[in-house]
């Protein structure tokens, strides 16, 4: 570029020259050839750098407590956690529908006394057969005087 | 700009109430921008989603110490560069590649998704300084006194960083326009 001028072009494209210095800047311009070249050079780096694409982000920045993106309570519920407590809760009610009802303190003591003496009669019994079965041995085996 | 600003103030006022929603809709609003920006700067996807989830976190965090919400956009981008460059630092500091791969061949004329790549390309070729000061710059608008408070740095090394770019990236754009291929 051959020319002495001071202007910045890079400030004078972008923008950033006070009005005082644009206007000066744009008045060098209509006589120097060399600079409306470095200019155009420049504003034609500067429209290609637009073209670059801008890219969406690729998911939502997730911030603290997200209320918009939140489950509604009843999808909060949906879910395999609950369904299993739903499931448990089901199986308690179902098992305790169908246990027989309760049965009388009163049934139960005539029920164990009833048994206690059976067992005890039983004992009984048995007592009295050992003490024949071990007379006959005796008696058998001559250990018994006769 | 001037309703999208009346709105951010107003979003911001509810987030520091509490308001998580209005947090989120401010968000939701800036998310394209941010993720945009640190895409363009860390050059990897995965990357430029986690830090820009960081990037939100943080300002949601420091949204109190925000003095005047007119300059929530400079703010968040300040945060944004910070993260950014400290996970260049961090994890890929080879990203600055000297064998990137050359733009698109110049044929009879290339389609928008081939100048697009060739844009991307070049951006990548430049350092991530350089870079970040073309990103700032034309595709999210900044002044120079913003950028350099999002930099941290001077205006005259804004404008070095960013007319060292725009050379370079003259002399690789540049020719296919004038070629009549745009």
């Amino acid at each position: 570029m051959n020319c002495d001028h001071k202007s910045d072009w890079n400030a004078y494209a972008l923008g950033e020259l006070t009005a005082p210095e644009q206007r000066d800047a744009e008045a060098h311009l209509s006589m120097c050839e060399a600079c409306r070249d470095e200019l155009a050079t420049l504003r034609l780096t500067l429209d290609t750098l637009s073209t670059l694409r801008e890219e969406e982000v690729p998911r939502r920045i997730a911030f603290v407590s997200d209320k918009v993106f939140e489950p509604r309570w009843w999808q909060a519920l949906w879910s395999p956690a609950f369904a299993a407590a739903c499931v448990l809760a089901a199986a308690i009610l179902v098992h305790g529908f169908l246990q027989p009802a309760a049965v009388p303190q009163a049934q139960i003591d005539a029920a164990v006394t009833k048994a206690v003496a059976q067992v005890q009669d039983r004992l009984v019994d048995l007592d009295y057969k050992s003490q024949q079965l071990t007379q006959a041995y005796m008696t058998n085996t001559g250990l018994v005087r006769q | 700009m001037i309703f999208r600003e009346v709105e951010d103030r107003d979003l911001i006022a509810r987030a520091r109430k509490g308001d998580v929603e209005g947090y989120n809709l401010l968000v939701s609003r800036w998310e394209k921008r941010v993720f945009n920006y640190l895409l363009r700067l860390v050059r990897h996807r995965e990357d430029a989603l986690d830090v820009s989830q960081e990037v939100f976190l943080k300002a949601y965090q420091n949204l109190p110490k925000l003095e005047d919400p007119q300059r929530f956009a400079g703010w968040l981008f300040r945060i944004a560069h910070n993260e950014a460059f400290s996970l260049l630092r961090k994890h890929r500091p080879e990203t600055e590649l000297a064998d990137e791969p050359r733009p698109p061949a110049a044929g009879p004329g290339l389609l928008p998704i081939e100048l697009s790549l060739a844009v991307e390309t070049a951006l990548g070729r430049l350092t991530a300084d350089q870079r970040e000061a073309v990103l700032l710059k034309v595709y999210q608008g900044f002044k120079f006194d913003e950028m350099a408070e999002i930099l941290g740095c001077p205006v005259s090394t804004v404008k070095s960083r960013l007319y060292t770019a725009l050379d370079q990236l003259k002399t690789t754009l540049a020719p296919q326009a004038l070629r009549g291929e745009i």
